[in-house]
């Protein structure tokens, strides 16, 4: 993968494995293990309240990349990721509840759920593109929502499925600093099949695609295999997010699955910025988080009792305005304005912009 | 045995009828130029046999029949092309660019890619030693780690060709290779277009506006109008040919003496 950041001089490569390296130099190294010590430590330092929205920016963070991978990469718009969230909470719960299944059968069997939809979802990529396969994506959310919701009356969980703590040999997963920990790993693994992917065959082949389809093709790509391959991955691991979010949160229902949360995993790609792993990262930090800072900022005005009611209204409306500033002022996103303040500091204090293209 | 074969190839959209009957061979190893005046069908032949169209008629590609196969199947067969406008991927680095025409040679699976196991790891080893043969071949060193798209035109149409030469094909389609460079890169051009066939061995279809340099390079030339052959020969003859002359060529009056050598 190509870097943003250009390096300083006296650094050479002297054999094609370092251009394969993930990390190229000692700062890299050590940022990279100073970034990790600080989220082992977090959970420690933390109270309930920040340690549930770490859990929850890990699990948007699942969900963001698997989005990331099918529209920033592959090119192939879809509005129903939370459709494939909600398959894969609904597989866990149903087979927790039917037949009491641990969470060990339950997450491999929400991946297959998934890849098999990813099947179905990624069908019209064939023959459609852009508006028309985000309305065909769109259809099929509402067909799994509804599927779900048929089956909590049938069965008679109108209020929801309620879902057991998942157990490792013996010890129930209930505290919320394992669960951190858990999430953790899910994300980093997530990231790092992320990585692995776009590094191989499959990514390029997915950037070719996006980039120029008919180029791809007559390439040797072969696109519909290539299409049909991002949104089975991208599906499986979205519904391996789902089925953990049903797990941390004991707790399945359609209404958690709603459009709005479709949308708002299309916004974390957006304002993360567009075909970069970073960005869905920011992305999902930054949609996560935003709604607990306008509660926060809303606090701090005088007589915040009396907004209490249109708080609510205040968080879709903000989210709202953010979406469209973003999109005006910076179509790179959250991982534009980084590699900007790293340009930055690279000369720092000189203003000088690097040479185009020196030092990739 | 012909590399290629095409025999009476149609292409109608609509009402137009864009290719009338076009009948073709090439040998393995020929450079075969593709001339003709704006719209006589040249880039829909290319397009005939990269798959991208599908034309009536039968197109043979070593004995095998290719007609209606999508691209990416002849592609893997051996048949690589360059664009006319280049269609690089500018994002991507030049590497980035030349790894994906390999893309048919590269066998690695999406589930090892995952964990980017030693196997995938050797693959993408071998296959960066196989990109750097071209990129030494086309003299692109400095290049490939910058971005295509901050590149100058005339070298983004080399990374066009690059990536061509990167599936290895046993046949090369070029469109309009030339066009917008300037005479050093025109020169250049032809250097790495001689080198191709005297080097590698790969059949060319070449589709120039460049009659110094179709004279100088070709070993055959057909001419397209109006989606017919006009002629078709050794690039002396067929220069010279007053039907050519007429279509294609042009000539001022009876007095202009200046002529293409061949």
């Amino acid at each position: 993968m190509s870097r943003g950041m250009p390096r300083a001089s006296g650094y050479f490569r002297t054999d094609y494995a370092q251009d394969l390296a993930l990390t190229q130099t000692r700062l890299e190294r050590a940022s990279l293990l100073a970034f990790a010590v600080m989220l082992a430590a977090f959970p420690f330092l933390a109270t309930a309240f920040y340690l549930d929205l770490a859990c929850q920016v890990f699990l948007a963070a699942i969900g963001a990349l698997s989005l990331m991978l099918l529209t920033g990469y592959a090119g192939q718009i879809s509005l129903g990721h939370a459709g494939l969230l909600a398959a894969g909470a609904f597989t866990a719960g149903i087979l927790f509840r039917e037949f009491n299944a641990p969470f060990w059968v339950t997450l491999p069997a929400a991946a297959a759920v998934g890849a098999l939809l990813g099947i179905v979802f990624g069908l019209p990529s064939l023959r459609l593109r852009g508006l028309y396969l985000a309305v065909s994506t769109l259809a099929l959310h509402f067909v799994v929502v509804y599927l779900g919701g048929e089956y909590e009356s049938k069965r008679g969980y109108s209020t929801g499925i309620m879902i057991d703590a998942p157990t490792i040999g013996g010890y129930a997963i209930t505290n919320g600093r394992v669960w951190y920990f858990v999430l953790l790993v899910a994300a980093a693994a997530t990231l790092l099949i992320c990585i692995n992917l776009l590094r191989s065959r499959t990514g390029r082949a997915w950037r070719a695609i996006r980039a120029h389809e008919t180029v791809a093709e007559a390439l040797g790509i072969n696109i519909a295999a290539y299409k049909l391959l991002a949104f089975v991955i991208s599906s499986a691991m979205a519904a391996v997010a789902g089925a953990l979010f049903a797990y941390y949160r004991h707790f399945v229902s359609v209404e958690a699955f709603s459009l709005f949360l479709s949308i708002q995993y299309v916004a974390m790609i957006i304002v993360g910025g567009m075909g970069s792993l970073l960005g869905a990262l920011l992305g999902a930090v930054f949609v996560t988080l935003f709604p607990y800072l306008i509660e926060a900022a809303l606090q701090q005005l005088p007589n915040a009792q009396s907004y209490a009611g249109v708080l609510f209204a205040v968080n879709y409306a903000a989210f709202g305005v953010v979406m469209i500033l973003f999109l005006l002022f910076e179509p790179l996103g959250l991982v534009g304005i980084w590699h900007r303040v790293q340009h930055y500091f690279l000369l720092w204090p000189f203003k000088h912009r690097p040479v185009a293209g020196a030092g990739k | 045995m012909a590399e290629l074969t095409i025999e009476s190839l149609r292409l109608r959209f609509g009402g137009l009828v864009v290719l009338d009957g076009i009948s073709l061979a090439i040998e393995a190893g020929e450079l075969l130029a593709l001339i003709g005046p704006n719209g006589a069908g040249k880039t829909s032949v290319l397009n005939c046999i990269s798959g991208i169209y599908r034309g009536e008629g039968a197109i043979r590609f070593r004995g095998q029949g290719i007609g209606g196969r999508p691209p990416h199947d002849i592609a893997q067969l051996g048949i690589a092309r360059t664009f006319q406008h280049g269609e690089l991927f500018p994002q991507m680095t030049v590497l980035e660019n030349l790894l994906i025409g390999r893309h048919s040679h590269i066998r690695t699976n999406p589930l090892s890619e995952m964990l980017f196991l030693p196997t995938v790891r050797r693959e993408e080893l071998r296959q960066r030693e196989a990109a750097e043969k071209i990129i030494d071949f086309v003299e692109l060193e400095r290049y490939r780690h910058t971005r295509v798209g901050g590149l100058p035109f005339g070298t983004q149409k080399l990374v066009g060709f690059a990536r061509a030469l990167a599936l290895e094909p046993a046949l090369l389609l070029l469109d309009e290779p030339s066009a917008g460079l300037n005479r050093d890169e025109r020169e250049d051009l032809a250097r790495f277009i001689l080198r191709i066939k005297h080097q590698l061995g790969i059949a060319m279809i070449w589709i120039e506006h460049d009659m110094q340099m179709v004279a100088d390079l070709a070993d055959r030339i057909c001419v397209l109008d109006y989606g017919r052959i006009l002629a078709e020969g050794h690039p002396a003859d067929v220069l010279k040919h007053p039907e050519v002359i007429r279509a294609y060529l042009g000539s001022a009056n009876e007095n202009d003496d200046r002529e293409v050598k061949p």
